[in-house]
């Protein structure tokens, strides 16, 4: 079995809104996976129906396992992290991997002292004296010691700056990624993750606009950057999104060959922050 | 499975530091008022007068060994009084603190079920708290014993006579005595702790007023609806029958001066009957609405989606 999560036809709906509409997709061992949203776009439902902490409609199912109804076996098997899972403020850093140790049959004892004696997280302090970002390296370095094969990430570094959020995604490739586990993640501070990521999904209100290989979007996004008559031409070639940048018209194109857009500017692949835009715009238009 | 609850109830001991800060704190001003004269079984007074005088024989062994026991026995009410507040409020605490400060996420980002953490509240409430609390008074017990030779001591008594010599006979009984009935009492007070447990996982404010204002208003409400007062009387049944002692009221229970004048020497341990709490109905069916209490609790903490 290589597809680790696999969701057909998912729906969650709260009252009349539905937070995610039908949505199908998998995602495969070995992979970074990156879910992109704008705010209240269902990632972080979508992210709760894979980790069990809520019930869907239609198909689902992580590891084999139906997360909603095998969570126990699910989190032996799975990690997260989310801003608003907070570790507890009152314990301390030993209190923690010891309950740790007691609790989760994965979790190596040694490797999260090892990791932990990189930091300067001392072992004796409670959570509530450690800053925000000692407290994330804590809980990644406690994550990394769990032998996880999935590791869900919502805005893990929400609030860091940008030492650690650089140092954090260092961590996370060097420690815990290699190439056996996968990881599913979402941020807002998407720049900072696209270098990492093997695949990508766009999500907005509920629905997915894009799920692709990173590798791949060269051969189907191309953006354009042009003026004038060439602008028009270009236009005719049907943009899924254009905006103004200093003067010139930079134009995002689907599915269209590089060779028909030569000499009509400046052509390139777009950023996955630039794409996100185009996909979301264009799909509202 | 048991080594989870073992780590699970060694959590809420870590988290909640009032389980043995509270019985502490009750043996340091009961010490203190020791030290300071307020509490001071009026009969060694006579006691040490007699033993000053040089009669020491006067006073029987029994006597000696009554006096003892009330001492300890009022001495110890105050922990167990202590105990049930603070049972109240862990309780109440229990499944609320982890929402309102968002732990509650990463805990259940961990291969435990929402059953087994409910399970081990339940746990410490009816096991971890009436332990520590006895740990806590036998060690109180054992200082104030000895702070008292001294007392007897300076006074011209002989400590070794008037205390030690019943003094084991007198602890056997007292503790054995004690931790029995702090084990039985939570078991009998288990509806309430099933309540608190379910109120402190399914109220989003104000757990204590939450749980509280029910237990005064629904006997009110039932007794306007209908023309009974079944859940009144249900609820007030709790205090007035302890099926855990015997032949004495509650109230009786804590009367020092009778259990001094209805026995030669007192023994706590024939207060105790675990036969008659054992086979009592309402203990069980007691367990019973703590037991749908607890369900209701795992079930909210599992379905509810509170984003």
């Amino acid at each position: 079995m290589t597809s680790l999560v696999s969701a057909s036809n998912v729906s969650k709906r709260y009252k009349d809104v539905r937070a995610v509409d039908d949505v199908s997709f998998e995602i495969e061992k070995g992979k970074i996976m990156g879910l992109i949203g704008p705010n209240g776009a269902g990632k972080t439902t979508l992210l709760k129906a894979v980790l069990g902490l809520t019930d869907c409609d239609g198909q689902l199912s992580v590891l084999g396992l139906d997360p909603f109804r095998q969570r126990k076996k699910l989190m032996q098997n799975i990690c997260f992290i989310a801003d608003v899972a907070v570790l507890p403020r009152w314990i301390k850093v030993t209190q923690l991997l010891d309950f740790m140790e007691a609790t989760h049959p994965n979790f190596s004892r040694n490797r999260a002292d090892e990791l932990l004696s990189r930091t300067k997280v001392r072992k004796e302090a409670k959570v509530r004296e450690l800053s925000k970002g000692m407290v994330t390296q804590l809980h990644l370095s406690i994550i990394t010691a769990i032998d996880a094969r999935l590791l869900v990430l919502d805005e893990p570094t929400l609030g860091l700056d940008i030492i650690f959020r650089k140092e954090f995604y260092g961590n996370l490739l060097s420690d815990y990624f290699d190439g056996e586990r996968t990881i599913l993640i979402t941020t807002h501070q998407v720049e900072e993750i696209e270098n990492l990521l093997t695949d990508i999904m766009f999500i907005n209100e509920g629905r997915i606009l894009l799920h692709s290989r990173m590798e791949a979007l060269p051969d189907t996004y191309v953006e354009l950057m042009t003026s004038g008559e060439d602008a028009e031409r270009a236009r005719r070639l049907g943009p899924i999104h254009e905006r103004d940048v200093f003067g010139k018209k930079v134009m995002t194109f689907e599915g269209v060959d590089r060779e028909h857009l030569d000499g009509l500017g400046e052509a390139h692949t777009p950023s996955v922050a630039d794409l996100f835009v185009a996909k979301v715009k264009g799909a509202a238009a | 499975m048991i080594p989870h609850q073992f780590a699970l109830v060694r959590r809420e001991v870590w988290e909640h530091r009032s389980l043995w800060l509270t019985p502490a704190a009750v043996a340091l001003v009961m010490t203190l008022m020791l030290l300071t004269g307020y509490i001071f079984a009026s009969g060694y007074k006579e006691l040490v007068d007699i033993g000053i005088v040089g009669a020491q024989n006067l006073a029987a062994e029994e006597h000696r060994r009554s006096g003892l026991t009330a001492f300890l026995m009022g001495y110890t009410v105050v922990f167990v009084i202590a105990s049930a507040i603070l049972t109240i409020f862990y309780c109440l605490d229990s499944l609320y603190a982890e929402r309102k400060n968002k732990s509650i996420l990463f805990w259940r980002s961990l291969p435990i079920t929402d059953a087994e953490t409910v399970i081990s509240k339940l746990l410490t409430a009816f096991v971890a708290i009436p332990v520590i609390t006895f740990v806590v008074i036998a060690a109180a017990h054992l200082v104030n014993l000895i702070l008292m030779s001294i007392f007897i001591g300076i006074e011209g008594g002989n400590p070794g006579y008037m205390i030690w010599q019943s003094a084991p006979k007198v602890l056997f009984d007292v503790w054995t005595a004690v931790l029995l009935a702090m084990l039985m009492l939570p078991l009998w007070f288990s509806p309430f702790i099933g309540w608190f447990l379910f109120i402190s996982a399914w109220t989003k404010r104000s757990p204590l007023l939450a749980a509280f204002l029910p237990l005064f208003v629904v006997p009110m409400l039932e007794r306007i609806i209908f023309p009974t007062h079944f859940i009144g009387e249900a609820i007030y049944s709790r205090f007035t029958q302890w099926p855990m002692f015997s032949g004495v009221h509650p109230g009786e229970f804590f009367d020092e001066e009778k259990l001094m004048e209805s026995h030669d020497a007192i023994s706590l341990l024939s207060f105790i009957d675990i036969g008659k709490f054992l086979t009592s109905p309402a203990m069980w069916a007691g367990l019973v609405v703590c037991g749908l209490f607890a369900t209701a609790a795992i079930y909210v903490r599992r379905y509810r989606d509170e984003s």
